[in-house]
């Protein structure tokens, strides 16, 4: 049995949830998951929100602060690209956030424990779809050991 | 106190002896071929050529990460020490006078630091002398020697077929008393070689004239010496983490809501930030001060402080300095 | 190629003129370190002394490290009151030029302060691929001879020929532009740019090996740091006056040898060199313990390459890639939710509302 195998079996033994950490900017994508519950939209619950002014804040630092501290799991969302409502702040985080994935991937970290996405205010629908995919993924990955810090 | 010998085939049947009893560390091949000290050892064969290790053994009394105390809810445990014994083998003659030094800040200090005590307690050192010193020794110009003893429980030395093993403390001679019959007693002979090999290492370490750069330092604070010789450092940590008498730390808590843990890491006087103060000033801005300071903690208040010299001359921060900084070359002129 | 010992007195001549007619107040060179396989920086200001300087296979520092420090903007009225920066004249190697470029774009350095020498390289010594190639022995002396190889003198006596081909440094068997790509004045004969794909192939090399296999060697690679912040400190293009590694409030990292604080410590770094770092080797060079500190940012410098067109050190015109952006920037790495998502069901409790798509 490979090594992720036999992780995924002993979490799944044990009742474990993945614990998926999402940093949503302000104006589009945490107005879209609002709106998700509002329309009361199920999703999955293993998600905990983190609210930016926008994507563009994001240092990578916090994913892989939020992945030493143990997440299972980082979704990032922020406004489709034209829309950004300081104009061009997931323009620059575009790039930003492609180099990231490309650098984790390269190093041995499994690609969708870091996730990246648009989601517009009006996407209530569409953001629960898309954590609903993320913590399937996450869960079939299993429990994040890389980079986690034991104190 | 009596010299013991054994011969080099019963080396690892030495090692394998002292295993039974704690973790024993010894010299052996990584993968890229450098000679490291490896352990706790289970077997093998143990590398002789190499003539001192990249890092210093100073991690065995002062690991880089030592947790001081670990918390939980509120509540505070000091970490458990394992109780067994480690022994190091092959610990060279100027880190283990530098062990020396380590001991007269932590455990002349009032109070002694408890965590450094435990480590130290629990260590057993077999030094081995130096046969093969490199161009960048200077042991004898600060006051060891190949076959200095200080720091070390038990001294050995390489014979053409033998190891003499010299105990220097009464831990010492318990440790070789322990390996009773697996040792015979040394012949004058083998004394005699063993002094003569130190003597032939000795003299081909080349002398450095800094035994009175106490004095010089103490009206070199303003020299010009120290800015041309600073202005190369940039400022990283190899030096003073690769030194085995550094000892400087810094401790810092690391908090998960309520659980956490208080570590001591190293920390180096060459970094920009290490005296950089909350309110922004830093007294030691430049590298220039921080050159200036290393130097004069080390060659002078050091003296002043321990009545020793806190560099036991192994070379460490000359071979792998980036900025090919070289200390012997400034100790040389400064203050002349 | 000119040999060596030929620019090296160009090198003191051109050093000694710029100096005595004063169009430079301090030149950067390499001298004779104390010992073999190495040399120093060295700091000139007096013309006589650029006899001092040196032109051999061991100048690999790469010396625009030192340049920001020189440049610095004064911190207070006090230290603005202090002299104004020098004129700095400095010898240049292609990867030495590419970080006076990347400098000068980021507003690090004033061009016009600048008086450059450039060189072209034939690709340096690495200090650890000598030192093993002489299985360990005490190195008394090492030269060149007159084929670029190094002539090394043991501690027997006897004279040892490395070649210089075998215990190049990494990066400068990687290096795609030895000719410096800005200067003021240039010595010896020029060579042509090219791409070996060395680069190319090392890193694919170990983006091939499945993702397990990359995570366990990058850990067993790290498992060896110390933290002495060494690849830091020789990288020019680190120049932050309070870096994120270093920050306490919030602690991003912590200090010591953590496996998980040194893998983000390298993380982090590797990824503010994105669209910065020139390659240069500096960092691995720098490592007493011989980690590769390249790995990551050379990945990330292909990628750059390839997602948005961009080589650092190139142009003093060009704009920043991670400082910028495109419409049609590629965007393949974001997630799509599925197609046909599956209705969701929390344990227990009945279908309710809809899926808007």
């Amino acid at each position: 049995m490979s090594q992720t195998q036999s992780v995924q079996q002993a979490a799944s033994e044990k009742g474990w949830e993945p614990r998926i950490v999402a940093f949503l900017c302000n104006w589009c994508s945490y107005a879209g998951a609002d709106l998700a519950g509002v329309s009361r939209i199920q999703y999955p619950h293993n998600i905990r929100i983190i609210r930016v002014p926008c994507s563009g804040r994001i240092n990578p630092a916090f994913l892989l602060r939020a992945l030493q501290n143990g997440a299972d799991g980082v979704l990032v969302s922020g406004c489709h690209p034209g829309d950004c409502h300081y104009i061009s702040g997931n323009l620059v985080a575009r790039r930003r956030f492609s180099l990231l994935k490309d650098l984790l991937q390269y190093v041995g970290i499994e690609p969708e424990r870091v996730q990246f996405t648009w989601v517009s205010a009006s996407e209530g629908g569409r953001f629960a779809a898309i954590v609903e995919k993320v913590v399937e993924q996450v869960r079939h990955l299993g429990p994040n050991r890389k980079l986690v810090k034991t104190l | 106190m009596t010299e013991k010998r054994i011969s080099h085939t019963d080396l690892e049947g030495l090692l394998g002896r002292l295993g039974e009893r704690g973790d024993v560390f010894a010299p052996g091949k990584d993968e890229g071929g450098d000679v490291v000290l490896m352990g706790p050892r289970h077997d093998g064969p143990v590398a002789l050529d190499y003539r001192n290790f990249r890092l210093s053994p100073k991690a065995f009394l002062l690991p880089q990460n030592q947790t001081l105390i670990r918390f939980e809810d509120g509540k505070a445990q000091e970490p458990s020490v394992p109780d067994r014994e480690t022994f190091l083998f092959g610990v060279r003659p100027c880190d283990a006078r530098a062990m020396s030094a380590l001991d007269k800040v932590f455990l002349e200090a009032d109070p002694p630091d408890p965590y450094y005590a435990q480590l130290r307690a629990k260590t057993a050192v077999i030094a081995l002398a130096c046969t093969q010193p490199v161009s960048s020794c200077f042991c004898t110009s600060v006051g060891g020697g190949p076959g200095d003893g200080a720091g070390a429980d038990v001294l050995a030395v390489e014979l053409e077929s033998e190891l003499l093993l010299r105990p220097r403390t009464a831990k010492g001679e318990e440790v070789l008393a322990f390996l009773g019959d697996l040792l015979t007693e040394a012949t004058p002979a083998a004394v005699k070689e063993a002094d003569e090999r130190i003597r032939a290492a000795e003299d081909r370490i080349a002398p450095v004239k800094i035994d009175d750069s106490v004095q010089r330092l103490g009206h070199a604070y303003d020299s010009p010496l120290w800015e041309a010789a600073g202005q190369k450092c940039l400022g990283c940590g190899i030096c003073s983490f690769l030194c085995p008498t550094c000892h400087c730390f810094d401790i810092t808590d690391e908090v998960r809501g309520g659980t956490g843990r208080r570590v001591r890491t190293w920390d180096c006087c060459a970094f920009p930030l290490f005296t950089l103060h909350a309110s922004g000033h830093n007294p030691r801005p430049t590298p220039k001060e921080r050159w200036r300071q290393r130097v004069m903690h080390k060659f002078r208040y050091a003296v002043e402080n321990f009545e020793q010299v806190f560099c036991v001359g192994c070379g460490r921060c000359v071979r792998n300095c980036p900025a090919g900084m070289d200390l012997r070359t400034l100790l040389k002129t400064i203050g002349a | 190629m000119t040999a060596s010992h030929e620019i090296e007195t160009l090198l003191r001549e051109t050093a000694e003129k710029l100096l005595r007619e004063k169009k430079v107040n301090l030149f950067l060179g390499y001298e004779k370190a104390s010992l073999p396989f190495r040399t120093a920086p060295l700091f000139l200001t007096a013309p006589e002394d650029a006899q001092r300087l040196a032109w051999n296979p061991f100048c690999s520092a790469n010396l625009a490290v030192y340049l920001p420090r020189l440049f610095k903007a004064p911190a207070d009225a006090r230290e603005a009151a202090l002299a104004a920066p020098p004129t700095v004249g400095m010898v240049l190697k292609g990867c030495d030029a590419r970080s006076v470029v990347a400098l000068i774009q980021e507003r690090q350095l004033q061009r016009e302060k600048l008086v450059l020498v450039g060189v072209a390289c034939p690709g340096m010594v690495d200090m650890l691929k000598a030192q093993r190639a002489v299985r360990g022995c005490e190195v008394l002396g090492a030269g060149e001879d007159a084929q670029g190889n190094v002539r090394a003198v043991v501690e027997d006596g006897t004279e040892v020929t490395l070649r210089r081909a075998e215990i190049l440094a990494d990066a400068c068997q990687e290096c795609r532009t030895p000719m410096p790509s800005i200067r003021d004045i240039m010595l010896g004969t020029a060579v042509e740019n090219k791409d070996t794909g060395v680069a190319r192939q090392r890193t694919a090399e170990f983006g091939s090996k499945p993702l397990d296999a990359r995570w366990a060697c990058f850990q067993a690679m790290l498992s060896k740091c110390i933290r002495c912040n060494a690849c830091r400190q020789a990288c020019p293009m680190c120049y932050c006056k309070d870096c994120l590694l270093d920050q306490t409030r919030p602690k991003w990292v912590s200090a010591g040898s953590d496996i998980s604080d040194v893998t983000i410590y390298h993380l982090v770094r590797a990824f503010h060199m994105a669209g910065r770092c020139t390659q240069c080797g500096a960092c691995a060079r720098a490592c007493p313990v011989g980690i590769d500190a390249r790995l990551l940012a050379r990945k990330l410098s292909q990628e750059v390459e390839d997602l948005y067109g961009y080589r650092p050190g190139e142009g003093i015109e060009a704009t920043p890639p991670l400082s910028t952006f495109a419409m049609d920037d590629p965007q393949e790495f974001l997630t799509e939710p599925s197609l046909i998502p599956a209705p969701y069901h929390p344990a227990g409790e009945a279908q309710q509302g809809g899926r808007a798509q």
